[in-house]
């Protein structure tokens, strides 16, 4: 068996996976449930599927995600017998980068109750988690981007418009080809007045100017 | 009928000629032209953008000038396709084979002048259409029960994946996939959030703004920079705009089929500006005389698919307008801001608000006659805005659509969100999956689960009324037998070659 097309090897994965996941949320096989989480027959897991008269809130998504999953075993068995020629590495993925993230989301979601207290720590470790997700795929210019759009919304309000949308434009600017100081300087300026008068006077949005205000 | 058409279209150019609704009519062409002209950012996301802005204004004056971004859009894409051999805009990605080869040709001003031409026949004929097709689609909406609804969701959903580019089976795992996001959020039946795991911010459901701000938006941005720029820019070279009389001898045939197909394909569901664009340009290919000329700068190349996609653009309004159910993500966008403004869509809009919805048809026709001021005598101008790099153009772009994203509930969640989908977006392209059909699917998933449960709860769970009542019967059969032909092997090729030529 050897894999042709790899687009249509790791599109089926993903459609699978992503087919699973609802299928699963929504209604849970009882055993896997039982052996999870040790109270056999009493867990709460998953919504009430009701019956094809009443459909209750699980019926929907389970049978969306069941045909979601077939389809992607389709396109996953198609690429082994594929005309179409793809290699298999279609984009950069890190694994290890990936399981990092993983480990620390797991992490992040787990200590939340205990952390309740430590707000700043519990944000810090679910941001490293994030950095660590939109590393693990993709070029530069993906890694730099989002993280600079994640930044600016968190940024937005504890350090007014003027800082966030100097962090976004100058961060932004760093994941394309050429960085050109003096552009990149005159294009922050612009944008820092544009969005001061034009959105925050102009239009009204409810934005801080400076940090603290 | 004549004479109550007459009658509404007066109701509506009284309305759209009100001094308001001109200016916002013209900011929605000159942004639409604007965004049309520069490659990287479409309507779909500048609409998203305008969306909470649009909060303030009374709902004509939204939505006459959100329906001006997009067809005005259709117009600047043509100019970039033309001059930079690069689709301004994806309906334009046709135009570019034979317009930029007229503009190396030195012919780059008769080029533009006809696909202005075009733009402007075709945008005439297709307010016309909607305005003698939409009364009679709405009255037959009105009877539409849950079971109807449903079956037209899915003839919708099934003509979106027959359309899509690419793999059928993908087509269909990204509609389901859009179904489910579209799911997320707290059920209306029991109250039970789903999906959400426990996140406040997920038991709302995931905002439609995020999901098509990051899959088409931020997914381009990130193609476009993975990729590096490469632009020739005929900038110099536009002299002379005024087409010769053989010019216009040939394209006029040309202009009258791209209208006529692009408003057939405009109507239908999943159907639109794209479509319309490349159905028109492989029609022409076939019926011209001289189909050895096109891709060499034959003017046909130029004005049938730029005629198409214009019509295609306003003819999908109709089964907005009349059922509520949107044909491409920028109607979907259109839902969004109608629900805004409190208006639910479907077929009670005409007969409720008369003035909303011949007002919105007589706004196309006024903002076609700015557009073609617009571009011919102002071409220099747009054409300057192409010498802007790319370099400077994404940061901005970026700019505005966090602070659009931002402002829809001052939630950092929802930027969180976007990028999220940002990411989504970027594995879709790599992978080959279209994001047109998740985001149609993502707007009906809820409201087809709604009707689903209606209709299974007055049968008392017996499925078969769907196949049982004559309307949703139909519907579902048209749907099936569309599947059946995309299937068949030999439609299978030619549509996988008419998707190539671009």
């Amino acid at each position: 068996m050897k894999i042709k097309n790899g687009k249509d090897f790791w599109a089926g994965l993903m459609f699978m996976g992503f087919g699973l996941a609802f299928w699963a949320v929504a209604s849970p096989p009882k055993l896997l449930v039982d052996l999870l989480t040790g109270s056999f027959g009493a867990s709460t897991w998953g919504y009430p599927m009701g019956s094809a008269v009443r459909m209750g809130p699980a019926y929907f998504p389970a049978v969306l995600g069941g045909m979601l999953a077939v389809l992607g075993a389709m396109v996953f068995f198609r690429a082994f017998a594929s005309s179409i020629q793809n290699p298999l590495k279609v984009f950069t993925f890190r694994p290890a980068v990936f399981i990092a993230a993983v480990v620390v989301g797991t992490i992040a979601f787990f200590s939340a109750d205990g952390l309740k207290d430590y707000q700043t720590v519990q944000n810090l470790i679910v941001g490293i988690a994030l950095v660590l997700f939109f590393g693990a795929f993709g070029p530069r210019a993906l890694f730099v981007v989002l993280l600079a759009v994640v930044a600016y919304g968190y940024l937005l309000k504890p350090l007014g418009i003027v800082l966030a949308t100097v962090v976004l434009v100058v961060m932004s600017a760093l994941g394309g080809h050429d960085f050109r100081k003096k552009e990149i300087v005159i294009l922050t300026v612009v944008m820092v007045l544009f969005a001061v008068f034009v959105f925050v006077k102009g239009l009204g949005l409810p934005f801080n100017i400076w940090p603290g205000e | 009928m004549e004479i109550d058409i007459i009658h509404n279209l007066a109701i509506g150019f009284g309305v759209a000629l009100s001094w308001q609704n001109l200016m916002y009519c013209f900011f929605g062409v000159v942004l639409g032209t604007l965004i049309g002209v520069l490659p990287g950012i479409g309507p779909v996301a500048t609409i998203a953008m305008l969306l909470p802005v649009t909060f303030n204004l009374s709902p004509i004056s939204a939505l006459i000038m959100l329906a001006g971004i997009y067809y005005g859009a259709q117009y600047g894409g043509s100019t970039t396709a033309i001059l930079v051999n690069l689709p301004g805009e994806s309906s334009s990605v046709v135009t570019c084979l034979d317009g930029y080869q007229m503009a190396r040709q030195g012919r780059a001003g008769p080029a533009l002048a006809i696909a202005a031409i075009g733009s402007f026949f075709a945008g005439c004929v297709s307010t016309v259409i909607i305005a003698l097709f939409a009364p009679p689609l709405a009255e037959v909406a009105l009877k539409f029960g849950p079971a109807e609804y449903f079956s037209l969701m899915v003839l919708g959903l099934v003509a979106a994946t027959v359309l899509a580019h690419g793999s059928l089976i993908k087509a269909i795992a990204m509609t389901i996939l859009g179904l489910l996001l579209g799911l997320v959020g707290t059920d209306v039946n029991s109250g039970i959030a789903r999906f959400s795991f426990g996140l406040s911010e997920l038991s709302d459901g995931i905002g439609f703004v995020q999901v098509a701000m990051g899959v088409f938006g931020f997914a381009e941005i990130i193609t476009n920079l993975e990729q590096g720029e490469s632009r020739e820019v005929f900038v110099n070279k536009v002299t002379g705009l005024m087409p010769t009389w053989q010019d216009i001898k040939d394209s006029t045939p040309a202009i009258l089929r791209g209208t006529a197909l692009g408003s057939m394909l405009g109507i239908l569901p999943g159907g639109g500006a794209l479509l319309a664009s490349f159905a028109a340009y492989t029609l022409e290919k076939k019926v011209s005389k001289n189909s050895a000329n096109f891709g060499k700068g034959a003017i046909q190349g130029v004005a049938a698919p730029e005629s198409a996609n214009n019509a295609g653009a306003q003819t999908s309004f109709i089964p907005l307008l009349t059922l509520g159910i949107p044909s491409n993500p920028v109607m979907a966008l259109m839902i969004g801001a109608m629900m805004i403004q409190g208006i639910a869509p479907g077929p009670q809009v005409m007969t409720e608000r008369p003035q909303l919805f011949w007002g919105m048809i007589a706004s196309m026709w006024v903002g076609n006659l700015m557009l073609v001021i617009l571009n011919l005598p102002l071409i220099g101008m747009w054409v300057k805005l192409l010498t802007v790099p790319y370099r400077i153009l994404y940061p901005s772009i970026l700019m505005f659509c966090c602070v659009g994203v931002y402002s829809l509930s001052n939630q950092p969640f929802d930027l969180l969100i976007t990028a999220f989908f940002g990411l989504l977006g970027y594995v879709f392209t790599k992978l080959e999956c279209e994001p047109a059909p998740l985001i149609l699917g993502f707007i009906l998933g809820p409201l087809m689960e709604e009707n689903l449960r209606r209709a299974m709860l007055l049968s008392r769970g017996d499925p078969s009324v769907f196949f049982t009542k004559p309307i949703s019967g139909t519907l579902l059969f048209v749907s099936f037998v569309l599947l059946l032909i995309v299937m068949a092997p030999a439609v299978r090729k030619t549509r996988e070659e008419a998707f190539q030529e671009g």
